[in-house]
């Protein structure tokens, strides 16, 4: 069992949780716990049980940013991925369903993160942007391309050009997050969408992912082509059946993720 | 002059420059079988060649609502994946549908469920009743979107709110849609048709290769880099002023 130093990891049978793990310095990114997050990321890549993975950030807050010493260290070695790039990469290659539950602070390389996620849930009184412009910097984990994809151009820009952190109800307008809760309530909302999400078919939820976010990146004609080609994979597995056979004997279905 | 035309699950009305498809299955909530695929690739060619039709309204008959999604009984019948995907690429109903070059106004009431969402999804605008519910619940049968859902979905509303309810596969309100920016209008139930057609004459009124141009310049610049995009616009404008001062 590898033990990690800046995130804990929570597994459960087909649940992972992983919390960034500095609260005493807001979560911030370091290369290390780039590093964790992308051994944990390969990990889970290849476990099939895996269907949801809940980003969270420890002490009431999700992650303000990258370290700041690290930056200047990495910016003297002159690296061509930094660790927000790294860490983000190894989220948006897996598979399985990402849900970043955002409390406090979100901003910089955590905003990245967030993005690379699939779901966003915020808590009341979180705030999200992109600063890097107030210093002369850009967004290193994928902002730049992921945020105008999610919010739209208009928003993205003024995020990007004013530097200026969005409320959680801003962000929700914007279907920057999916919800905004109560803090209290945080908990709550977040099992209740990972229960949700453990109902549905394993593979149902791989394939619909792969078809919206690659598919998203051709064009429509090829994107329908995409669909309906892991439509036809879908058709020749177990869980489809028992999905139909089980809405016409009116029982909740059994899936197996095969 | 009213034209109809019956056909077995869908009724095909032309009034004037309007025609009106109907899902015609009310019993099952308009579930769409292969039947209706096969008559719905009949009356969207009917739509597309006709030069008198200038908009298309499409609503689904009965009180429950447009359509609940693709008839679940004849899941399972196909006699091989392989031959449904070549059946389905041969006769491409939806792609039938998404290449139609005259506005399309969706008027869903009750439920838009699955496919039926779906069928919604292609038209160019849609208008919903207040009791409506939307949903793709494909993932909860162990499927995804099979009518283009994962892909128009994300294209008409944003990532977020497109996975979300992809993935969660449960049903929606008309305000959350309305939200979200899947439906333009939501409208009291005895307003819907009227509110439909008043949209469908409005589109029918203008000059059709104005409304054909815009659709293209829209639906095909969006998958192409911003620069690709404006030079399509270009040509495409530039087609239109032709047309125009020849016609002068």
């Amino acid at each position: 069992m590898v033990q990690y130093e800046s995130i804990r990891v929570d597994r459960g049978e087909r649940v992972v949780t992983v919390t960034l793990q500095r609260p005493e310095a807001g979560n911030r990114l370091t290369a290390q716990m780039a590093g964790e997050i992308e051994d944990l990321a390969q990990s889970v890549r290849g476990e099939e049980a895996v269907q949801v993975l809940v980003l969270r950030g420890a002490g009431g807050t999700f992650c303000a940013g990258e370290d700041v010493e690290e930056m200047a260290r990495e910016r003297e070695e002159n690296l061509w991925l930094g660790p927000t790039g790294v860490a983000t990469a190894a989220l948006a290659a897996l598979d399985q369903v990402l849900i970043a539950a955002i409390e406090g602070d979100c901003l910089g390389a955590g905003l990245d993160l967030a993005l690379a996620c699939d779901l966003r849930v915020a808590a009341e009184g979180a705030l999200l942007g992109f600063p890097e412009v107030t210093w002369g910097a850009l967004p290193e984990g994928g902002g730049t391309q992921r945020l105008p994809r999610i919010v739209g151009r208009g928003a993205a820009l003024e995020m990007l050009l004013l530097g200026r952190p969005l409320e959680a109800q801003e962000a929700f307008q914007l279907g920057l997050v999916n919800r905004v809760v109560p803090i209290e309530g945080l908990e709550d909302a977040l099992q209740e969408l990972v229960d949700l999400l453990l109902t549905r078919a394993p593979l149902g939820l791989r394939y619909a992912k792969e078809a919206a976010l690659r598919g998203s990146e051709m064009t429509l004609e090829q994107g329908l082509r995409l669909e309906g080609d892991l439509n036809f994979l879908l058709q020749t597995t177990e869980d489809r059946a028992e999905g139909v056979r089980a809405w016409i004997e009116r029982r909740p279905p059994l899936f197996h993720g095969r | 002059m009213t034209l109809e035309l019956p056909f077995e699950t869908v009724l095909y009305e032309k009034a004037g420059p309007i025609a009106t498809i109907t899902l015609n299955r009310p019993r099952q909530i308009n579930a769409v079988n292969t039947q209706m695929r096969d008559d719905l690739y009949q009356v969207f060619s009917a739509v597309r060649d006709d030069p008198e039709v200038r908009a298309l309204l499409l609503r689904g008959a009965g009180e429950r609502g447009f359509c609940a999604g693709a008839d679940i009984t004849e899941f399972g019948t196909a006699p091989s994946p392989v031959v449904a995907r070549q059946v389905r690429w041969e006769r491409d109903v939806w792609g039938l549908l998404l290449s139609l070059r005259k506005p399309i106004v969706a008027a869903i009431h009750g439920y838009a469920l699955g496919a039926g969402l779906e069928i919604a999804l292609y038209c160019d605008l849609r208008v919903a009743s207040e009791e409506a519910r939307f949903g793709l619940p494909e993932v909860t049968l162990g499927m995804l979107p099979a009518a283009g859902g994962s892909q128009t979905a994300p294209r008409t509303v944003k990532r977020g709110h497109a996975l979300e309810l992809v993935l969660r596969g449960d049903f929606f309100s008309a305000q959350d849609a309305l939200r979200m920016g899947l439906v333009q209008r939501v409208v009291p139930r005895e307003a819907l048709l009227p509110t439909a057609q008043a949209l469908a004459e409005r589109l029918a009124s203008l000059d059709p290769e104005a409304v054909a141009a815009t659709k293209e310049a829209v639906y095909q610049g969006a998958d192409l880099p911003l620069e690709q995009g404006l030079a399509l616009e270009q040509r495409l404008a530039a087609r239109l002023r032709r047309g125009r001062n020849r016609d002068a």
